[in-house]
């Protein structure tokens, strides 16, 4: 190492190793990166008056006290069901019977109520075709012998035969003919196929029966029925008397039916624990399922920061990234699910210590106008107010306070600060059910 | 003040030591002099800055004086003023030293100079307009950083002339590190300038970018100069040779290649490999502290540095301790779970205050002192030299509070961002949809937010009904138990580690001050001979007394 210009390319070569290890390649990777991953959940770009928020935000160094990075934690899985398969004995099998809970034994007997409805409707519907058959036949019959006829008339035309046309009037009577032999067939058979249709109705009660054995009575309040319903599939409306629901849904009532899922694990398993149960459910018992995270050891969702862990791509539309330095104020990451109005949020910004929580964040003033108001005028409807004593007052007393559009921009912003919508790569996680 | 002694290995000096000092006087004095002013703003605005902790109120309507603005200026003053100013002055005397021949184009190195001061007052006035870039610990507004990278070129320029302007058998590591400082600051800034500023690249790779940027800015840049000088200062002082050139060499490309990745946190929103490469970098990170540490101390065996007679030598002892133990605390993020424990608390500005005042102002103040006094004339020494040990003792003390709060108290905070703090069973609330009118049992906390998210909770009013009492009541959603995103526990665990540490920006504020005095003093009288202020002053003095001029 005594040959200077040696030192002079080693350290070149070294620095642009340092380079592309952490300005190049992440650069490349998240530089390519697209707000729709082709899943639907494109991110919304950050327009207007929140863009020039963003701006208002750095200006003022607000990424010094408060981050934008909610973390990671652990967690394990809710496997719920959205849809049964048909088979009951199969899904018994891949669940295990410890988890056949009242529910889902409901959405069963659902099913099975459906099944006896159609095999009803079948059994009525065969009853129905002998006579119908008869009918048939008979107007078959009158239309081949005018068939025959035709034949006859044009086989026995002197000149102009027309080849064609006897082959046409053949073919139409060996139709008819094989019309009335089915029709005479199926009038025959008629007898075997209600039996079997009966039979088929008798199992189908058979069945309900058994399966309604499972269910033990007045234990599931309306909310599970309806979840029942969602995860059968049914939909058909004369079954809602059976289950003692209204024909008409309300809105309430149909989300639930069309969001229902039922749980079948703690949340607390992790994949390796319920693989099986999965490729189980999804190759032998044809059910339809979910796969929801469960935060099992996760600060920053338990203590309700956010509602997913912060990735890169929620920085995606910023001018400046601010993923932020320390906390010495809250986590940012989703203020703006949390921020419930716009004057309290403003109350915050002018005066943190007006709201009566315990605040450390200095006031920002300036970014609001105040104006003397004359005793006994009265505020402006635009004006910053606090509840105090029950009653809304000036955050400042004697002046009414109006946010510019700097404080405007600001709120903007921060409420377009968001993290609760899922993205593949960050699913939005469940705070674990309390036993 | 011991000998002039040359001790730097082989190196046969052709010019003499003299001529050479009295080529770097003004350029390097001019450079010393702006860093002594520069330091005192950068103290000044960390004390208002942290003054803020305790009152929040204080300054607040001063859109100047915001607490962001203050923490951007007090690094900017310090990285760019403080440390850019005496770093360069540094480097040109060590290079004109180690290479034994007078400072090359000294022209060149007083435009650049006054470019650089430019750039950085053009950064301060900028930074307190707003016009910060978002990224912390590299706040510089875009027209700023080229003002700085053309005066750093002027600067670097007549570095690398005399650099190149004589071969010797052999290179002395501080050359190797001060070269790579030279080369690695226009590299960083103009990664930063090209890929933040000037042709940004898009949002979320603007995170690792920064991270690169202001990282190596301070484990490179100043880490380079500040070793430099440790490595070269030390052995020169004790007159024995280096320990070993292999042990230096070593640590020296990995402090090059590590510098940058290291530090990341182990929460930021970026892919995995990044995060894994940077706790990878940090790990190995340690080997760098070996080789420095190791060299050094073996270099200075049965010598207690901190105990030495010598201020130079307490000076850079210290600084050589506090690059140790931030490198030990660099090579502690390999530990993703400790890095989760202390990534968004003090800790991390603790550390780089360490590093900043701890290391590198005590490197560059030891060698300063070393420096300034050859410079200005032979056998001149600091007028009050005795008050030059104040700043080692108060950046010292300033050093030892700030590392000692920020870590541990840092720590106390770092735990209750990472426990659970919700009861984990929430009572059964139900709560009013207005749209339908129907009462909905959520259950759950996180059902009601979301339904309020999706706005179909039209009421910020919430019935809450816990069903083991029976009480109903109504309550708005942010009073609700666990809708506490900031509960006031956590609000004071964070604010004690820089409540504490105001202390040490204090002490920080008093030496830059000291230092600033020390220096007025030094040039006062003795700057120009006859016609420097105090001889002028004295000469008034002596006139007035023989009844001459009134």
């Amino acid at each position: 190492m005594n040959k200077a210009p040696w030192i002079f390319m080693g350290v070149l070569f070294t620095l642009s190793l340092s380079w592309w290890g952490m300005v190049y390649g992440p650069a490349t990777q998240l530089g390519g990166e697209t707000p729709n991953k082709g899943d639907g959940t494109a991110l919304k770009p950050r327009v207007g008056l929140a863009r020039q928020g963003e701006q208002v935000y750095r200006e003022n160094g607000c990424y010094y006290c408060h981050t934008r990075t909610a973390t990671g934690g652990k967690f394990g899985y809710e496997l719920q069901l959205t849809q049964l398969g048909d088979d009951r004995v199969l899904t018994v099998e891949a669940i295990g019977k410890d988890r056949m809970s009242g529910v889902i034994n409901q959405a069963f007997v659902i099913k099975a109520h459906k099944a006896v409805a159609d095999a009803q409707a079948t059994l009525k519907a065969e009853m129905d075709k002998p006579a119908a058959a008869e009918k048939n036949l008979k107007t078959e019959q009158d239309n081949l012998k005018a068939a025959e006829e035709k034949l006859k008339t044009e086989k026995n035309k002197a000149e102009d035969k027309d080849p064609k046309a006897i082959e046409a009037a053949q073919k139409s009577v060996a139709a008819l003919q094989k019309a009335v032999a089915d029709l005479q067939k199926s009038i025959a058979d008629a007898p075997q196929a209600i039996a079997a249709a009966k039979k088929a109705a008798d199992d189908a009660e058979t069945h309900l029966a058994a399966t309604q054995k499972f269910v033990k009575s007045n234990g599931l309040s309306e909310a599970d029925h309806l979840t029942a319903l969602g995860i059968s599939g049914v939909t058909d409306t004369n079954l809602f008397s059976i289950l003692k629901l209204p024909a008409e849904l309300n809105d309430t009532q149909k989300e639930l039916v069309a969001n229902a899922k039922v749980a079948i694990t703690e949340g607390e398993e992790q994949w390796s624990e319920i693989e099986v149960l999965v490729r189980l459910l999804k190759n032998k018992a044809g059910a339809q399922f979910k796969l929801q995270p469960v935060a099992s050891d996760w600060p920053d969702m338990q203590n309700g920061v956010a509602l997913r862990q912060s990735v890169s791509r929620d920085f995606l539309f910023d001018a400046h990234a601010m993923p932020g330095v320390m906390r010495i104020g809250p986590d940012l990451s989703n203020v703006g699910g949390r921020l419930m109005d716009d004057n309290a949020a403003y109350a915050h910004i002018y005066n943190p210590q007006s709201t009566g929580k315990s605040s450390h964040m200095p006031p920002y003033r300036y970014l609001f106008y105040r104006k003397e108001i004359v005793k006994g005028d009265a505020l402006p409807s635009a004006a910053i107010t606090v509840i105090n004593n029950g009653e809304a007052q000036s955050v400042e007393s004697g002046y009414a306070v109006i946010p510019t559009a700097k404080a405007k921009a600001l709120l903007a912003f921060l409420k377009s600060l968001r993290t609760d919508s899922a993205l593949p790569e960050a699913p939005l996680v469940k705070q674990a059910q309390s036993k | 003040m011991d000998e002039e002694i040359d001790n730097s290995a082989t190196i046969a000096p052709e010019a003499k030591p003299e001529a050479i000092n009295v080529s770097c006087r003004w350029p390097v004095l001019f450079l010393f002099f702006s860093a002594a002013l520069w330091l005192v703003d950068a103290a000044l605005a960390g004390v208002l800055g942290s003054l803020k902790v305790h009152v929040p109120g204080f300054l607040a309507d001063c859109p100047f004086l915001t607490y962001g603005h203050l923490q951007a200026n007090a690094w900017v003053a310090f990285l760019f003023g403080f440390a850019g100013n005496a770093g360069l002055g540094l480097t040109l005397w060590i290079l004109s030293r180690l290479r034994g021949m007078p400072l090359a184009r000294p022209g060149f190195v007083i435009a650049g100079t006054i470019l650089w001061n430019v750039g950085v007052t053009a950064a301060m006035v900028g930074i307190s307009l707003g016009d910060q870039t978002g990224v912390a610990g590299l706040e510089l507004p875009n027209y700023a950083s080229r003002v700085l990278l053309i005066g750093q070129a002027f600067i670097a320029f007549s570095a690398i002339l005399t650099y190149f302007s004589r071969c010797h058998k052999q290179l002395y590591p501080s050359t190797w590190y001060l070269i790579a400082s030279l080369v690695a600051f226009p590299w960083i800034v103009g990664t930063a300038h090209w890929l933040l500023a000037e042709t940004p690249v898009r949002g979320a790779a603007q995170i690792p970018v920064g991270h690169w940027a202001a990282t190596s800015l301070v484990q490179i840049w100043l880490g380079c100069i500040g070793l430099a000088a440790v490595i070269y200062f030390i052995p020169k002082i004790l007159q024995r040779e280096l320990f070993s050139r292999q042990w230096a060499a070593f640590g020296f490309w990995m402090l090059l290649l590590l510098g940058g990745w290291v530090n990341l946190n182990s929460g930021a929103p970026l892919p995995v490999w990044q995060i894994t490469l940077s706790q990878f970098a940090s790990g190995l990170f340690i080997f760098v502290v070996i080789a420095v540490g190791w060299n050094l101390r073996q270099t200075a065996k049965g010598v207690p540095l901190l105990g030495s007679d010598n201020l130079t030598l307490k000076f850079l002892g210290f600084a050589l301790g506090a690059w140790i133990i931030s490198g030990l605390f660099t090579f502690s993020n390999v530990c993703p779970s400790w890095n989760a424990i202390l990534q968004f608390t003090y800790a991390n500005t603790a550390i780089r205050h360490l590093f900043a005042w701890g290391f590198f102002a005590m490197a560059m103040l030891g060698a300063i002192y070393y420096v300034t006094p050859r410079l200005i004339g032979p056998n001149l020494d600091w007028p009050c030299a005795k008050i030059y040990h104040w700043i080692y003792r108060l950046i010292a003390i300033g050093a030892v509070i700030i590392v000692t709060a920020g870590v541990g108290m840092s720590w106390k905070h770092g735990k209750s961002l990472n426990a659970i703090l919700v009861n984990k069973s929430p009572d059964v609330y139900s709560v009013k949809v207005e749209e339908s009118g129907d009462l909905f049992s959520p259950r759950l906390l996180p059902a009601i937010r979301s339904l309020h998210a999706a706005g179909k909770l039209k009421s910020t009013k919430v019935q809450r009904k816990i069903t083991k009492t029976g009480v109903e009541d109504e309550i708005s959603l942010s009073d609700l138990p666990g809708y506490d995103a900031w509960p006031a526990v956590i609000q004071k665990r964070a604010l004690m580690p820089m409540r504490v540490a105001f202390l040490g920006e204090v002490f920080f504020f008093l030496s830059s001050l000291i230092f600033l005095g020390s220096m007025v003093c030094l040039l006062a009288r003795n700057c120009c001979g006859e016609c420097s202020p105090m001889s002028l002053w004295r000469q008034f003095r002596g006139t007035q007394a023989e009844g001459g001029a009134k």
